[in-house]
């Protein structure tokens, strides 16, 4: 009666094993693992950039940074250096001239003998091309930010570029740090639709795109004849894997499918530091976590009182021992110490929960029978929204729910997708926000902290509104002299820190992995990211 | 036959057209939308937001944009992908591939495992085989495909290093010794899922059938103990099966989201996934179209198959 379903089973039983043994027999001969070397280096990605066309997006720059270079870059201290220019224009090198009519000239040199990847030369008519294209109504780039401040560009020889702005516009020096788009390529086409650049775009770095498999990776290839030498790039291809699952990814650094896992999660650091092939490179970020306070939501949170009450009473010293594991220090506000701009010239504030109880007291909040305080009848109570998702921001929304309630504020956490809280804040539909900026290297505060930059018209999502900051804001932008904007930003932070807008809590750390035999790796805090030396690596 | 599948097709065609309309509306009806990537980014500044509204035609009444998507759907214009700008009918037939691959991998080992052990589960009703297949099979239902997934790599690709952690296969090319080892892990995971659920409404089946009477009959008269579980209890007792499997096919074809996600699979599910991120809507809306018409297309199939092999049963 059984002896037909016994050979069935012995069958299967049979097939199965000769089909693991002839995938497993074949990963033994060649496994899919490979040690990073010279050749090759592989890069563990968490998504798949959208298009490769660096004014298109902002996203996943790394890869178009090692094709595609831009007049001018930053390093890993956030300075701003030339790259494809000879120098950056400043006011006391003559690159920078102030008009009668309020506005400015900027003179871009260029580099001589770069060239292309299909050897045209590249000239300043490609960057009047691509500030005509970026301004134009046939290109629908990401933004047009300081381009349409642009009124015209002259070329007055192949190598030298004078861009007219109608008022002054202190970050120029990062204006082009995207590049140009080549005019020998794109002109007369839909930018939009042109596939052949935007997945495989025509640069002047020291890669460009072999092969691009869709939902797979992106295979980079050394160009010949480098123009900042022949030796360089010293490696030969990068591939860039999409592996969407983290834990994924760091399965494939452990077991070498992947070598580099750029911008690694926090919460696998101490996973990762045992990895023996790998080293963990921590670089001081520009981005700083915070809480948003949003005063039009939660009229509360306009008494500067309850603000101070709030950040007094968050031990951000023990969130940045315990939940960040030491990863991360304390942020006293949005310009970090990398940025020149940096003053610790401003109010700091300690954990002090006696402090805080006193605040609210003063500010007529008085606890209440459950312990909550009320104030005209309305508790202090309101929601905390933030990604879901990601375990340090869940973590630090508990601890803030947590000792936020032990002043008598009652907290609820709301947790929410990403792109779902990206229309929440832009809204301003919420209470309050953990959340993060990630700053450009110019430190220009004026759409965060503005009176007139709320929702729609900047990302003052706090709704703070405070006239001397934004007239120092404003100042700041419309002048391109170094000390005088230094001093002026200066003041704003101290304001700033001041009135506690938001509760700044930590300064972000960048982590990431890397093979411990690579060098030259220097790393970069800013969107540039860490192939922006890329030539340079090498494998030893 | 043909006019059977004639009037099915016919008959499904409102049907989608209503799951089109709630799917929409649906879609975009979620918080966030296909600008709100670039809402984070300081640069893009209000007016950078409204250009690229316009541009993708979001500021058009909701019904404008529908009624524009389903003429142009039917016609058979896709439109363009919000995120990466390319035919959104490209994005999707480059990962047919890989999604057909894996689903037909798993259909066939599930099938493969889920046939014996169902069908000695229930010859072998109270017994250790029966009492072992009930063990694995509700572990294997239980099991979290996600979980089931990191576990397989942590053993076979981290700790043994017998077998790529995830992908495709190794790139750059990749001979087919190398496709099937990258196919091994994903394929074990929804296999064993599958078959797990599947072993189960089988045994229970064929215990169903073993009981009747024109079994006890056969027996009666002597005709062997594996035709008759197998010609005429199995025979019988697939009909349920074959209805599940072919909605677990449908839905398998649309995207296994997880296990894609788990193994960097480079399949449907993999490209839902993006595209529910950057509420990509043309792809998402072509995607949730093209898995509604694999569930209706499907299930044709299965009345079909049905009664291929259930002479009781009538494609009319």
């Amino acid at each position: 009666m059984t002896r037909a379903p016994r050979r069935s089973v012995a069958v299967t039983v049979v097939a199965a094993a000769t089909a693991f043994e002839l995938a497993t027999s074949a990963g033994c001969a060649g496994r899919a693992s490979a040690r990073p070397s010279n050749d090759l280096l592989i890069v563990g990605y968490d998504r798949e950039p959208d298009t490769l066309n660096r004014f298109s997006t902002h996203i996943l720059e790394d890869i178009q940074t090692c094709i595609v270079e831009g007049l001018t870059t930053t390093d890993e201290q956030m300075r701003v250096v030339p790259l494809l220019a000879t120098e950056v224009p400043t006011p006391e090198n003559g690159g920078v001239r102030l008009r009668d009519d309020g506005g400015m000239d900027v003179v871009w040199k260029l580099r001589p003998g770069v060239k292309w990847h299909d050897d045209a030369p590249f000239t300043s008519a490609d960057v009047k091309f691509t500030v005509d294209a970026i301004n134009g109504p046939n290109y629908n780039p990401e933004s047009t930010d300081g381009f349409d401040r642009i009124s015209g560009v002259d070329t007055p020889d192949p190598l030298t570029a004078v861009v007219h702005y109608k008022e002054i516009y202190a970050p120029y020096d990062i204006q082009f740090i995207r590049g140009a788009l080549p005019k020998h390529l794109l002109e007369g086409r839909d930018i939009d639709r042109a596939q052949d650049y935007n997945r495989n775009p025509l640069g002047t770095g020291p890669y460009r795109v072999a092969e691009w498999k869709s939902g797979e990776y992106i295979l980079l290839e050394r160009v010949a004849h480098y123009w900042q030498g022949d030796e360089y790039p010293k490696i030969r291809r990068l591939l860039f894997k999409f592996v969407a699952n983290t834990n994924t990814r760091i399965n494939q650094l452990k077991n070498g499918e992947v070598h580099v896992v750029a911008l690694a999660p926090w919460d696998k650091y101490r996973e990762m530091t045992a990895i023996p092939s790998v080293v963990v490179a921590r670089t001081r970020g520009n981005a700083y976590e915070h809480v948003t306070l949003n005063e039009r939501q939660f009229p509360p949170f306009a008494d500067v009182r309850v603000r101070r009450a709030l950040i007094a009473a968050l031990d951000r010293e023990l969130y940045a021992r315990t939940i960040l594991d030491g990863l991360a220090p304390v942020a006293d506000g949005p310009i970090q110490p990398l940025s020149w701009a940096y003053t610790d010239r401003i109010a700091r504030y300690r954990f002090d929960p006696a402090k805080a109880r006193v605040l609210l007291d003063e500010a007529g909040w008085t606890p209440g029978p459950d312990g909550i305080r009320r104030r005209e009848g309305r508790r202090l109570a309101f929601t905390l929204v933030t990604q879901a998702g990601y375990a340090i921001r869940e973590s630090m929304a508990q601890a803030i729910e947590r000792q936020l309630r032990d002043v008598g504020v009652d907290v609820t956490v709301d947790l929410k997708d990403g792109t779902a809280l990206s229309a929440v804040w832009f809204e301003g539909r919420f209470d309050a926000m953990l959340h993060w900026w990630q700053m450009p290297s110019d430190p220009e505060l004026t759409t965060f902290f503005a009176a007139d930059r709320t929702p729609p018209a900047g990302r003052n999502i706090n709704y703070f509104r405070d006239d001397e900051l934004t007239r120092i804001l404003y100042a700041s932008d419309r002048t391109v002299d170094r000390a005088t904007r230094k001093a002026l930003l200066g003041r704003a932070q101290a304001i700033i820190a001041d009135a506690v807008p938001e509760i700044p809590l930590y300064s972000v750390t960048r982590l990431d992995a890397v093979p411990a035999a690579l060098a030259h790796f220097r790393g970069n805090p800013t969107n540039t990211g860490i192939f922006w030396n890329v030539h340079e690596w090498e494998i030893k | 036959m043909i006019r059977f599948v004639a009037r099915r097709c016919l008959q499904s065609i409102p049907l989608l057209v209503v799951v089109s309309a709630l799917v929409f509306v649906l879609i975009h009806a979620a918080p966030g939308g296909p600008l709100a990537v670039y809402l984070a980014n300081p640069n893009v500044r209000p007016e950078d937001i409204e250009r690229l509204r316009r541009a993708l035609g979001l500021d058009r009444p909701l019904w404008q944009q529908y009624g524009a998507w389903l003429w142009a759907f039917v016609r058979g214009d896709w439109g363009y992908s919000f995120s990466d700008g390319r035919p959104v009918v490209v994005r999707i037939v480059e990962r047919i591939p890989a999604t057909l691959e894996l689903v037909g991998a798993s259909l066939s080992c599930a099938i493969v495992l889920a046939m014996p052990a169902g069908v000695l589960a229930a010859v072998r009703r109270g017994r250790w085989v029966d009492r072992l297949a009930t063990l694995l099979s509700m572990a294997g239902i239980s099991l979290p495909a996600f979980w089931f997934g990191l576990l397989l790599q942590l053993i076979f690709a981290v700790t043994l290093g017998w077998l790529p952690s995830s992908g495709r296969a190794t790139p750059g090319g990749g001979d087919f010794a190398d496709h099937l080892r990258h196919l091994l892990l994903p394929t074990a995971v929804l296999a064993i899922v599958l078959a797990s659920g599947w072993s189960r409404y089988l045994r229970g089946s064929m215990i169903d059938i073993l009981s009747l009477p024109f079994i006890v009959a056969s027996r009666a008269r002597g005709v062997p103990a594996s035709r008759v579980v197998l010609r005429h209890a199995l025979r019988n007792a697939l009909g349920p099966l074959i209805a599940i499997v072919t909605v677990d096919a449908a839905l398998l074809v649309s995207g296994a989201v997880v296990t894609e996600s788990v193994f960097a699979w480079p399949g449907l599910g993999s490209l839902f996934t993006e595209a529910l991120a950057r509420r990509d809507y043309t792809v998402l809306m072509a995607l949730l179209m093209l898995s509604s018409t694999a569930v209706v297309a499907f299930n044709v199939a299965a009345d079909l198959v049905h009664a291929l092999i259930d002479p009781r049963v009538t494609a009319s």
